[in-house]
């Protein structure tokens, strides 16, 4: 790793206009390694996705620094794939032509990114599928998709948000294992976001758990499990440790979030 | 997944997976017995003298009248529509179809640039939504001012009818884009402009085609108005002369034409719709 973050947030902060401003996010500071896969855990509405945005260039903070590959972030670009939570397929391309959209719109050479879509859709396990429409795919295909048209642009990190969220169970966990096994291959800085503890300390070298909101980065948690992983990394000591030293992080943090709700006690 | 389900969100009354023009032999039977039993009862009304045959001439009449229309030797007689039907009916279709492709020519594109810039709606939206209440029949007089008595004329009326509901429905069709989709796009890299072609327009077909289907009715009816007072050839210059010197087999031939014409015009058009929209054929929402 080098001495230079992949990802650098200074004390950033996201308020929302309107009415009743929200506070999204204050004062995060992050600096996530390259190469590093970074899980970012936190309960629903604490600002994760918003933090995510911000990276992707989608929205600009109201304060602090935010540096990608040392280059302040303005404006979203094929350097930060991008892989959301609902899957955000053009619905009326082919799989392929989804895969291939990015080089099209960049006017890279065709025989290049065509070679490379279908190498990367086999990756993913959807070589044969390349003809299909989205909403012909099932919803764990369909984020397959989703993580091959980011691979195939060469980012320099890949974002993602809950991209298993809306899966059933069985099939989370085959994503799951489809994307430690994708990332075993092709080393990018990963940043991922979920609520599930079990998926973070599964896919992440790093566990970073962020506080109710407005959000900040809680703690940061090193995974030392051994990769490549497979599903019975469930069982392993290590990881049940690591399980119950995030859950009383959280639990601590929701007491806190309760306390902080109720306000000050009545006379 | 919505995959074998046969139900569908396009436009208006789509059917897939059918014979050609959408229908089967049983649809047709079902869809043709209540006028043909009207026909009937008209046919029998104007024999037994009931109705006055200068005024509603029984079907049979109105069919010998569009024989000869169709398929008389024009030098004969003094009857000046023997043998024209197929080029009256052409100069209306063909105007037709200038004035939409007019009309989609600018309303497709002013649509998507109204739907997706609130700068550009804020300037020309308030603008085309004054002018929208004004009927095409409001136009005459002007049309036949600016353009004389000539097709021009004909075809900037079409073109005016048909503009609304294409700009209208597409500027809907451009505004109801996921969010997500814009994102994903220009995450990828699209430029403004690849954005607008790649993903604005494409999003907003299914909308573009119901706008379609609306101007193009307004366009028949815009052609008919036109050819009535504007313009010496046609279906509705047709239609009036043929009321004039009391030609009423002629005048409901002529009604009948416009009909058939019009409906075969819109299933041509839907034939078109399902073809680009074959990925809404899935139905995922
Ligand atoms: N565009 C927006 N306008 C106003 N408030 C927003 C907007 N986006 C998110 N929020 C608010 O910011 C907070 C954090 O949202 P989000 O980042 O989506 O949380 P998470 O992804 O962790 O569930 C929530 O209270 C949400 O309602
Ligand atoms: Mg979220």
């Amino acid at each position: 790793m080098t001495d230079r973050p992949a990802i650098e947030l200074a004390r950033i902060e996201k308020v929302f206009p309107g009415r009743t401003p929200v506070r999204a996010v204050d004062g995060v500071d992050l600096a996530i390694a390259e190469r590093e896969f970074a899980c970012i855990l936190g309960p629903s509405g604490c600002g994760k996705s918003t933090l995510l945005n911000l990276v992707a260039g989608f929205e600009a903070p109201t304060g602090g620094t935010l540096r990608v590959a040392g280059a302040p972030v303005t404006a979203p670009g094929p350097d930060r794939g991008v892989v959301f939570q609902e899957p955000a397929l053009f619905p009326w391309l082919s799989v392929f032509d989804n895969v291939v959209f990015g080089p099209r719109m960049q006017g890279k050479p065709r025989a290049e990114t065509d070679a490379a879509a279908r190498r990367y859709l086999d990756l993913v396990g959807l070589s044969g599928f390349e003809r299909h429409l989205p909403d012909q795919l099932s919803g764990g295909m369909k984020q397959r998709v989703g993580i091959a048209r980011c691979l195939v642009m060469d980012p320099q990190v890949l974002l993602m948000d809950e991209p298993f969220g809306a899966l059933d169970a069985q099939t989370r966990m085959q994503m799951q294992e489809l994307l430690t096994h994708v990332w075993d291959t092709f080393k990018k800085t990963v940043v991922f976001i979920t609520h599930d503890i079990d998926e973070a300390i599964f896919l992440a070298d790093v566990v970073y758990v962020m506080t109710a909101r407005p959000g900040r980065i809680r703690a940061r948690i090193p995974v030392e499990l051994p990769r490549p992983r497979e599903i019975d990394v469930l069982t392993d000591p290590t990881f049940n440790k690591l399980r119950a030293e995030v859950l009383h992080l959280i639990r601590e943090e929701a007491s806190r979030a309760r306390a902080l709700a109720a306000g000050p006690a009545p006379r | 997944m919505g995959a074998g389900t046969s139900s569908t969100t396009g436009p208006g009354d789509s059917v897939q997976g059918r014979a050609l023009w959408g229908l089967r032999a049983a649809t047709v039977a079902q869809a043709l017995a209540l006028p043909l039993a009207l026909c009937l009862l008209w046919e029998a009304a104007g024999r037994s003298g009931w109705m006055p045959e200068g005024i509603l001439p029984p079907p049979s009449t109105v069919w010998q009248a569009w024989l000869a229309w169709a398929f008389a030797d024009p030098g004969m007689g003094l009857n000046p529509y023997l043998g024209t039907w197929l080029p009256t009916v052409g100069y209306s279709a063909s105007r037709v179809a200038k004035g939409f492709a007019v009309a989609i020519a600018i309303g497709v594109p002013a649509g998507i640039l109204i739907g997706w810039s609130r700068m550009i709606a804020r300037s020309v939206d308030p603008m085309i939504q004054s002018l929208r209440p004004i009927p095409i029949t409001a136009w005459l007089p002007f049309s036949i001012a600016v353009f004389g008595i000539r097709d021009m004329g004909a075809v900037f009326l079409i073109a005016i009818g048909a503009f609304y509901p294409i700009v209208v429905n597409t500027t809907a069709g451009a505004r109801d884009i996921n969010k997500n989709l814009v994102r994903a796009a220009r995450m990828m890299g699209a430029s403004e402009r690849q954005l607008l072609l790649r993903v604005v327009l494409p999003n907003a077909l299914p909308s573009i085609f119901t706008g379609l289907r609306l101007g193009l009715g307004i366009a028949w009816t815009a052609v008919i108005v036109a050819e009535i007072v504007a313009v010496k050839s046609g279906l509705g210059y047709v239609l009036w002369d043929a009321y004039y010197v009391g030609r009423m087999d002629v005048v409901i031939a002529d009604m009948v034409s416009i009909g058939i014409a019009g409906f075969l015009s819109d299933r041509l058009l839907l034939l078109v719709s399902n073809r680009v929209l074959h990925w809404k054929q899935f139905g995922a929402r």
